[in-house]
């Protein structure tokens, strides 16, 4: 059965194009993705991500068990911060990748892919064996809205939200018009903005006002598919396209979110601290199609004639109207700086340059 | 008589124009399903194809998909403005968005299983 978010009748009365994605019945966009994505990028969009997956993860033990599943220290986030880390198995490939925010002492909310909630929590349970931790998936009883966008800010503020002290990453407990949510000041379109996790029979009053406010700011609802361009022009991974079970935070270029003091073992550690010293022998990179077709995922990389890797994202980028992909390709130094490969398109090779991530210059840090 | 009028459709949205040449293109159902079109790629003149056979690929935003010959043919013309300006294609399918014009190469039985554009629209319900 094809699930529902608590906005769904809301979309639909939207015009909004409706899609099976991750099991759910979501909107993929209401009037035109390059007008949608633009948006974002120049004023402000409301995007329904309700199908991500909320866990709230509590008890005693709460800190050392999250430290042993990811990467990160946890032991070293600060109460209200948030951290992006994965969720590696014992040979360092990546179950998932998620956002963790410290709600309180050994009180964590963890946000993941709604395709990947399952063997999340089937890994989740398998590693907390012996340990005093509750694990408490919340995802059927809340939304989450995100508003992101240059004016996304002062949209906020207008709704009667202080931002003054709430910096990038951090999550705090707030009423907006009169709800009450937990307001997270982060994103995954590379633009500055919110995403508020609130219980389901508030989330269609909140929606309503969010677009009623966000009139004058230009506000639009967003669906997948520019979400899909914009985390892409921003180079943020995304799980089943470019993190896989097969595939390291090292060689996804995830390294600065691996620290190399933790003390503390965790899943994969091995392999991953191994990459660090000695190298990866596949690395992800941006590339720039040279012509106007289009590298998409699964298409194979070619490179002096010979097989070098393959793309896992790529689309024309609405911003700057180059053709974009990322791609794993091997570990040589003369292919990863600046290097003209080949994309094979419908039987046929096609230039691209290897270049620099993001695609377009982040605006979320603060 | 409107262009919807005169013109028949296979069930993978492509549209055919009957004449001494044919006129192919996607129907407007096609381009809506598709989105923001950002590429195009058109056949050269003097390829042949069979009915059914891929001649020319498309690309919106989120996926490329294959437009298929609804008849055999070889190809005359192809729209070349196009290329260069594939979005127009989601401002008009029809009078100036024509893909190629086709010389038939088989006979009248090939027409058999394409549907009027309101058969087709009824079809799509």
């Amino acid at each position: 059965m094809v699930k529902h978010t608590y906005l769904h009748d809301k979309h639909v009365k939207l015009g909004a194009k409706m899609v099976d994605f991750a099991g759910w019945h979501m909107p993929v966009q209401y009037s035109s993705i390059i007008e949608e994505h633009k948006t974002v990028r120049e004023n402000v969009g409301l995007f329904d991500v309700s199908h991500m997956g909320e866990v709230f993860v509590s008890g005693k033990d709460a800190t050392v068990f999250l430290n042993k599943i990811v990467p990160q220290d946890i032991t070293k986030l600060d109460y209200e911060k948030a951290v992006y880390c994965q969720l590696p198995n014992q040979n360092g490939g990546l179950i998932d990748d998620l956002i963790i925010y410290k709600l309180g002492i050994e009180n964590y909310l963890v946000i993941c892919n709604a395709s990947r909630i399952d063997e999340d929590l089937n890994w989740i349970v398998r590693n907390k064996r012996g340990m005093d931790v509750k694990i408490d998936n919340q995802s059927h009883n809340y939304s989450l809205l995100a508003i992101q966008g240059p004016k996304a800010i002062d949209l906020v503020r207008k709704m009667g939200y202080n931002i003054e002290n709430q910096k990038s990453f951090t999550i705090k407990p707030a009423v907006i018009e009169g709800v009450k949510l937990l307001a997270s000041r982060t994103g995954y379109t590379g633009e500055d903005g919110f995403e508020l996790l609130v219980e389901n029979e508030y989330s269609e009053f909140l929606w309503d006002k969010i677009l009623e406010k966000g009139e004058e700011f230009g506000i639009k609802p967003i669906g997948l598919g520019a979400r899909d361009t914009l985390r892409l022009e921003a180079a943020l991974h995304l799980y089943g396209n470019d993190l896989d079970e097969d595939t390291t935070p090292i060689e996804a270029g995830l390294s600065w979110s691996v620290p190399k003091d933790k003390i503390s073992d965790y899943n994969g550690k091995e392999v991953i601290m191994n990459q660090i010293a000695n190298g990866v022998s596949k690395k992800l990179v941006g590339l720039e199609m040279l012509d106007r077709n289009i590298a998409r995922h699964g298409y194979d990389v070619y490179f002096n004639g010979e097989k070098a890797g393959h793309v896992t994202s790529g689309c024309v980028s609405p911003s700057t109207g180059k053709n974009i992909a990322l791609a794993y390709v091997k570990n040589n130094k003369e292919i990863c700086t600046g290097a003209i490969i080949q994309v094979m398109i419908r039987e046929k090779l096609h230039d691209a340059k290897v270049v620099k991530r993001p695609f377009v210059e982040k605006r979320n840090r603060v | 008589m409107s262009f919807t009028e005169k013109i028949l459709c296979t069930k993978s949205h492509e549209y055919i124009l009957k004449g001494d040449t044919c006129t192919v293109g996607l129907t407007d159902y096609a381009i809506e399903q598709l989105g923001d079109i950002v590429f195009l790629e058109l056949p050269e003149v003097g390829d042949e194809f069979s009915k059914g056979d891929t001649f020319a690929n498309i690309e919106s935003v989120k996926a490329a998909s294959e437009i298929y010959m609804p008849i055999s043919g070889k190809i005359v013309e192809v729209n070349s403005a196009l290329v260069d300006a594939p979005e127009s294609l989601n401002d008009d399918c029809y009078e100036n968005g024509w893909l190629v014009k086709v010389e038939p190469t088989a006979g009248e039985d090939e027409y058999a299983d394409l549907l009027t554009y309101a058969d087709y629209k009824e079809e799509l319900e």
